[in-house]
């Protein structure tokens, strides 16, 4: 009965009521289920109550220390106010009494009053005793003011509330009191429901909102990007995290200008098997091409000292060459394979000697792999077996072992460098200018597909070969390229 | 005293590693933990090639023998180290290097290790 009073007052939450400032406050009360009653003469259900009233209280405290400016904002929408509505509702006298004690000049409907309005009862109320005392007090000092000044009017209301049993309806309609006691219930669940909707619907469509913006946004920084890829300012995949060490860091910008550089010798050395030029200024030009890579090999060994793990794992090179990565750069019987296809000219010899390179190169490369393959295993065991006492320990093996990485790499390299120069000494001069164009070409093209494969439609992409966008573009870049004609 | 006693010491191990070396046609001075030492065995065995390997790390000389392939490589230890026909081809560096300008082959022919 007094229950029904405590609706009324919840009932005045949907409609505009001399307790305008009230109407919002009805998300940061506490809610309890309503079928529970606070002042209670049975102590058995009391105590149940107790309980749920001090889990909301909890939850409650967690969502105010989330949400410091609820004071401040109570009359917009705040998509958090919603969760709060979900739970269900205080006995309704309890509703009546925070909403009292705000009406006594309170600005900042805040459940931290409704905590303290608790306190109050609590003290008043002859049940609840010590029990809430416990869970309130870290809330409760900053609220002491507020407490106090309220104090009189919480205590005159929860006198009336003691009261308000035989008091008739003050707002709506006429009937029983019993069935009004029903209907205000409903009714004040319908307009809660109605709150929560509307507050969901609005949080909806702000986070929908947020995630257009945030879909627009991205695909501008993607578009960004690739341009800038595309130019060479930024090589590499750079995926997921923008933590680069600074040795691959700096590797990365060396082997920028190396890219560049390598592009000068690959025109240096089409122009100059275009314009026949006499063997000892093509030989000028191929020592120069094999000292161009001579450096890159420097560079890779000084970055595997500072970041061997940029080099294994390919992040400075493009997406297509990182397909056929082997230890931190190109396979060089890959390499050998290719040219076999390519050049035609050659004396048994030479052939013999090609054919040679490619298996003592496999061979290498298998034993190098195998090497490696007993190095990871060793480091999953070593990662694997740490206990907790020595963990430590075993971390500092792990490092160890992450280090020898450094060795392999820097063998992957040197037999790189061993075959090209091998292949130098194999070939005649305008042979090797051949092979070094043709070296230099193909990796071109690799480059070439990685920025095709980056810039490539990704909706509603139809794979057909005659119709795909790609197939055309790429057609367009290999007819403005040389081909291999010059054989 | 001293130092002739760390002399003769040095020249002791440098004695047993020429001694280790010329035992066989091709001998590898290992560590048996290192993935190196693994790649390069692999390599001969690979290539069909049956080679001597001393563990270093289980010989209780192996401080001093790790010294004396310092020596004579002239720079800081790098396991493995690798001898073919009694002659010093070197570590990995080396012996990948020698495979691929083709004169590995040849020198394992010549001491016997490679018959083809």
């Amino acid at each position: 009965m007094a229950s029904h009073r405590g609706g009324q007052h919840v009932l005045s939450d949907s409609g505009p009521s001399r307790h305008h400032h009230i109407s919002y406050a009805v998300p940061h009360t506490l809610h309890l289920p309503s079928n529970t009653s606070f002042i209670n003469q049975e102590g058995s259900a009391f105590d149940f109550e107790i309980e749920e009233l001090e889990e909301a209280i909890a939850l409650q405290r967690v969502k105010i220390n989330n949400n410091d400016e609820a004071k401040q904002t109570l009359y917009t929408a705040r998509p958090r106010a919603a969760t709060i509505e979900m739970f269900p509702s205080w006995p309704l006298k309890f509703h009546h009494t925070p909403r009292e004690s705000l009406k006594s000049g309170e600005d900042s409907v805040c459940s931290e009053s409704a905590l303290n309005t608790l306190a109050s009862r609590g003290d008043t109320c002859t049940a609840t005793g010590h029990r809430l005392q416990p869970l309130l007090p870290p809330e409760t000092q900053p609220q002491m003011e507020m407490v106090s000044s309220s104090d009189k009017p919480t205590t005159g209301v929860t006198e009336s509330q003691l009261d308000a049993k035989p008091n008739p309806p003050k707002r709506r309609g006429a009937g029983s009191s019993s069935d009004k006691v029903l209907d205000a219930k409903t009714l004040r669940r319908l307009a809660q429901n109605r709150e929560a909707a509307k507050k969901s619907r609005l949080r909806k469509k702000a986070y929908v909102h947020q995630l257009e913006s945030s879909r627009i946004r991205l695909a501008q920084l993607e578009q960004d990007l690739q341009r800038a890829r595309s130019q060479g300012f930024i090589i590499g995949g750079g995926a997921a995290g923008g933590n680069i060490s600074s040795g691959a860091a700096l590797f990365d910008m060396e082997y920028a200008r190396w890219l560049d550089d390598e592009h000068r010798h690959m025109s240096e050395l089409r122009t100059a098997l275009q314009a026949h030029l006499s063997d000892s200024d093509l030989q000028i030009i191929v020592d120069k091409y094999i000292a161009h890579y001579d450096e890159l090999f420097c560079l890779k060994e000084v970055a595997a000292v500072s970041d061997v793990i940029h080099l294994i794992t390919g992040m400075w090179t493009t997406p297509a060459e990182r397909c056929f990565l082997w230890m931190g750069g190109f396979r060089p019987s890959d390499l050998i394979k290719m040219l076999i296809a390519q050049l035609d000219t050659l004396t048994e010899h030479q052939a013999v000697g090609i054919y040679s390179l490619q298996q003592s190169s496999q061979q290498g490369e298998e034993a190098l792999s195998q090497g490696l393959e007993q190095l990871q295993q060793s480091l999953i065991s070593t990662i694997a077996n740490g206990s907790v006492n020595d963990s430590m320990h075993q971390m500092a093996v792990a490092l160890g072992k992450l280090t020898s990485l450094e060795g392999f790499v820097r063998q992957a390299d040197n037999l790189r460098q061993q075959t090209l120069h091998q292949l130098r000494r194999i070939l005649t001069v305008r042979q090797a200018t051949r092979c070094f164009l043709v070296i230099s070409e193909y990796y071109g093209r690799l480059r070439a597909l990685s920025s095709l494969w980056a810039s490539r439609p990704r909706e509603n992409f139809i794979a057909d070969d005659n119709s795909c966008q790609t197939s055309t573009v790429l057609q367009t870049l290999l007819s403005s390229r040389n081909q291999f004609s010059n054989f | 005293m001293y130092s002739s006693t760390r002399q003769s010491k040095a020249s002791d191990s440098q004695e047993t590693v020429m001694r280790l070396a010329t035992g066989s046609a091709v001998v590898i001075f290992s560590v048996s933990t290192c993935c190196m030492c693994h790649a390069v065995k692999r390599l001969f065995c690979g290539m069909g090639v049956n080679p001597s390997v001393h563990e270093i790390d289980q010989d209780p000389n192996g401080k001093e023998i790790e010294r004396a392939l310092m020596t004579l490589l002239g720079s800081p230890s790098a396991m493995p180290v690798v001898f073919i026909g009694g002659k010093l081809v070197g570590t990995m560096d080396r012996v990948m290097a020698s495979h691929i300008n083709g004169t590995l082959v040849p020198l394992l022919k010549d001491a016997g290790a490679l018959w083809l």
